[in-house]
């Protein structure tokens, strides 16, 4: 009776993990129609979550042959070489995001606690997977440690600071902004899944994309976020609130009126959109053009030229 | 040290490591279940 119980949970926590897993795959499949398509996921930190495959297939065979012992060892072998693997693709795609941002606050240590429980894993495997002496566990232990560090390296340990034309340190201001904005573009995206008109939709998709290219522009050069004051705190709150409002409304009252008046708004907010995208691309392109002029006049003064 | 050979030193580590600990516990526990069944079998 005790073994049939055994057994019974042991195949029931698989497969209500692999029906809550289906669930979620086929509602992010059902988004994907609705939402702007996400880039193709990087790929970087994949090789940990393939290569402890064998440990998968290990625990299986030990549960076959009703080995508690290896079942055990195995099954915690693998569960921590996921949760490493989780953890160091977590850190090798916030260090891509600290890389391509000019202010960023220093991130989280995952790469290092990554390749810590990785280095952990491949000690338990080893010992009680493997049956190697501890010592040698250990050792496997090390070299995947040594292995993760040389190969990802550790986590950024400095924080991007900015500081604005008078020389004040305005970094966590600028994150902030920034952080706002982001929540307020994601509230848009949220908030255009209870609209069902396509056009709208495809509006409010656009604007959001928009909204997203504007932001990029800032976060790779936040002198720019005082001209985007106003696109910040007006513009971007107020569709927020628009389009949360009608998104809510149009559900319980059918009224044309209120559909046409919304539509002019979101004309107008995605015109105000794309003039903002150009002024911020027409500053780069006159902040490049002054130093340029500036290196020709050195390079004359010089007699270079 | 050169950033390609360091990264490249690191793979082979890691496969060395994470790769052979997790195909000799695959090993381990398919050789004692092929034991378990010639015994069964020899009883």
């Amino acid at each position: 009776m005790g073994r049939l119980l055994l057994l019974a949970g042991v195949v029931l926590i698989p497969l209500t993990a692999l029906i809550l897993l289906i669930k979620r795959i086929t509602r992010s499949m059902a988004e994907r129609f609705q939402q702007t398509p996400s880039p193709f996921p990087s790929l970087k930190g994949m090789l940990m979550f393939l290569l402890p495959l064998p440990v998968l297939f290990a625990a299986i065979a030990a549960l076959g042959r009703g080995s508690l012992d290896g079942l055990i060892g195995n099954a915690a072998g693998y569960g921590l070489f996921l949760a490493g693997a989780l953890l160091l693709r977590r850190g090798l795609l916030s260090e891509v995001e600290y890389d391509r941002r000019r202010v960023a606050r220093t991130p989280w240590p995952f790469k290092t606690l990554g390749g810590t429980v990785v280095a952990l894993a491949t000690s338990v495997t080893a010992w009680l997977g493997a049956d190697h002496h501890p010592a040698i566990a250990v050792a496997f232990g090390l070299a995947a440690l040594l292995g993760c560090y040389l190969s990802y390296g550790f986590d950024p340990r400095t924080a991007k600071r900015f500081t604005d034309s008078e020389g004040v340190d305005v970094t966590d201001r600028v994150l902030e902004a920034l952080a706002q904005a982001e929540r307020g573009i994601t509230a848009i995206e949220h908030a255009t899944r209870d609209i069902r008109n396509a056009e709208l939709n495809g509006r409010l998709r656009r604007i959001a994309a928009l909204a997203r290219q504007i932001l990029t522009l800032l976060e790779e050069d936040p002198r720019d976020l005082r001209r985007a004051r106003k696109f910040l705190n007006v513009y971007l709150d107020g569709a927020k609130q628009v389009t949360e409002g009608y998104a809510k409304t149009h559900g319980r009252v059918s009224a044309p009126e209120l559909e046409d008046n919304f539509r002019r708004v979101l004309i107008t907010i995605e015109e105000v959109f794309a003039e903002q995208q150009q002024k911020l691309l027409e500053s780069d392109v006159s902040d490049l053009d002054v130093q340029i002029e500036v290196l020709t006049t050195q390079l004359k003064r010089e007699g270079v030229v | 040290m050169p950033d390609f050979l360091r990264k490249f030193i690191g793979l082979l580590l890691i496969v060395a490591a994470v790769g052979v600990a997790s195909c000799q516990a695959l090993m381990v526990s398919c050789s004692s279940g092929a034991t378990a069944v010639s015994s069964s079998l020899l009883r």
